[in-house]
């Protein structure tokens, strides 16, 4: 069993709405009548888990009940919030998309940020509108305990095009990491390159095409080319394949790098600088050998951020899903130290605080939070 | 797996590109940056090949000589003469089997900048890129082909110095 003391940053958890905390007060005025005529529709992907989304022994949502009965229970330094609103890019109406991406930031802000300061929040855009999504990440990011920009997996375009650069260059420019979590895949395309899986189980196993195929197109456009400093952090998308598409793109450059000629290095040498991936829902190999083995391939003490996706029913408990025998230097970096670097959090018993400068430039703000 | 001794990963100021007079600062400047500089190929002291009439050899062709177990595909390239060794250093193809294409300098996202026109070999086996000239690999700042000097006698005989 874990050591207490080990800090641990979760960085998925999933509060929602409810009639405590609602929605409706933060959607922007000139948008209350649009929404209430049905505008805010979206398209769902139609698969649903027979058996609950949340688990079963976690009642109710609140801010309070949830610091005392997560973060205090379970020793969280601090835990980002994935909040309902990643996914309002979908909306139909592009307008009506963007005001509940403002309504759900200031939801985070007023009900969850203000609440306890280990709460951090996710900056909802709509990337549909690039334009729009840029003056809310420059409004949002002032906010000490925002800490990164939020989409799903599934998009309009792989996210390597150049529509979406615009929203890069206001995250680099802000010091927050763009991330994507799984979900709505199969609400516009079928859920895999193919066609649509059959069954939730089936749907739920293959989101991981959804995050291949993103990596493989932010690196291939030369996003972190043309943008150095940015981070993008890849939730709930496993991390098990991560191993292969390096190993798969380092081969393909060694032949194919004349057709991209603005990448400079190696393909894994620039996902290991600037990619990062979330544990939950931890890959369970047969062997812990073979774990350690995976966590090597893919250079998890740079790479693996802790998640739990509390309170959903794949929830992964930090101090049960190591093997007890694990390097505890490799154990802190993926149970917070990694997540503390890019977010730039100031963690207690941390073997790191030293070394552990933010990766971005929004450093100051996250130290003055704690 | 032991975490506390996690080997060092290089840094960008580690890779021999940097502060070696080449003044680049990634792998693929690193590598362009040898090709450019095209220094000539040492003679071993192992004798020559004869390889024939220069006139045998157009301008964007090529002949393959052997000597023992040594196979060294020599190039006409605009009328100049290299020697690259016909072994892939990858997984052993005949090398010299290959393409002589063209391809792109390292460049800016979206940008196209064609470079070493006519001497770059694309491996037959996995595709590959080669600098002819100098042997260097296109792709990393280690790979190198050995490359031999050719001499061009007044008999018009092709020798490579091996």
């Amino acid at each position: 069993m874990l050591k207490k003391s080990v800090p641990v940053v979760d960085c998925d958890i999933h509060p929602y709405a409810t009639s405590e905390t609602p929605l409706a007060p933060f959607i922007p005025e000139k948008f209350r009548q649009a929404v209430a005529q049905g505008q805010a529709s979206q398209p769902g992907h139609g698969y649903q888990n027979p058996f609950g989304v949340n688990r079963r022994d976690v009642e109710g949502c609140s801010p309070q009940s949830w610091a005392r009965d997560y973060l205090d229970l379970y020793g969280i330094a601090f835990a980002v919030i994935q909040p309902p609103g990643i996914s309002v890019s979908l909306a139909h109406d592009i307008d009506v998309g963007a005001a509940l991406a403002r309504a759900w930031n200031d939801w985070q802000i007023e009900h969850w940020l203000r609440a306890d300061a280990r709460y951090l929040g996710s900056i909802c855009i709509n990337a549909n509108d690039p334009a729009q999504a840029v003056t809310e990440i420059e409004r949002c990011a002032a906010h000490p305990q925002m800490v990164q920009v939020i989409v799903t997996g599934e998009s309009s375009l792989l996210y390597g095009h150049r529509f979406y650069h615009p929203i890069y260059a206001a995250c680099e420019a802000a010091g927050l990491p763009f991330a994507m979590h799984p979900g709505a895949e199969g609400a516009r395309t079928p859920s895999t390159p193919i066609g649509a899986a059959a069954s939730y189980f089936e749907w739920h196993s293959t989101l991981p095409l959804t995050f291949m195929a993103h990596t493989a197109s932010l690196v291939c456009n030369g996003v972190f080319e043309k943008f150095p400093r940015f981070k993008v952090v890849l939730v709930e998308g496993g991390f098990g394949w991560l191993p292969h598409l390096m190993w798969r793109l380092d081969k393909n450059f060694k032949a194919l790098r004349s057709t991209t000629p603005w990448l400079k290095r190696a393909p894994s040498e620039t996902i290991r600088e600037h990619v990062r991936l979330t544990s939950q829902p931890i890959e369970e190999p047969p062997t812990t050998q073979q774990f350690l083995e995976l966590l090597e391939m893919m250079d998890a003490q740079n790479t693996l951020l802790f998640s739990s996706d509390f309170p959903h029913w794949d929830f992964d408990d930090p101090r049960r899903i190591f093997p007890p025998r694990m390097d505890e230097k490799l154990l802190r970096r993926i149970l917070g130290e990694n997540a503390a670097q890019l977010y730039g959090l100031r963690l207690e018993n941390s073997t790191e605080n030293e070394t552990a400068k933010s990766e971005t430039v929004k450093s100051e703000n996250r130290e003055a939070l704690v | 797996m032991n975490g506390n001794e996690q080997e060092k990963r290089p840094t960008r100021e580690d890779l021999p590109g940097v502060n070696n007079g080449f003044g680049t600062e990634s792998p693929l400047d690193y590598a362009f940056a040898v090709v450019e500089k095209a220094e000539a190929p040492r003679a071993r002291g192992r004798g020559k090949i004869e390889v024939g009439l220069a006139s045998e050899i157009a301008p964007g062709e090529k002949k393959i000589v052997e000597e023992g177990a040594l196979s060294i595909g020599v190039y006409n390239i605009g009328g100049a003469f290299f020697a690259i060794k016909n072994v892939c250093p990858h997984a052993g193809a005949p090398l010299c089997q290959g393409h002589i294409q063209t391809t792109h300098r390292p460049s800016e996202v979206g940008k196209y900048d064609p470079a070493l026109e006519g001497r770059v070999l694309r491996c037959p086996w996995h595709g590959w890129e080669f600098d002819i000239v100098t042997g260097k690999g296109l792709y990393d700042t280690k790979s190198r082909v050995a490359t031999y000097p050719v001499t061009i006698g007044e008999d018009g005989k092709v020798r490579v110095q091996i």
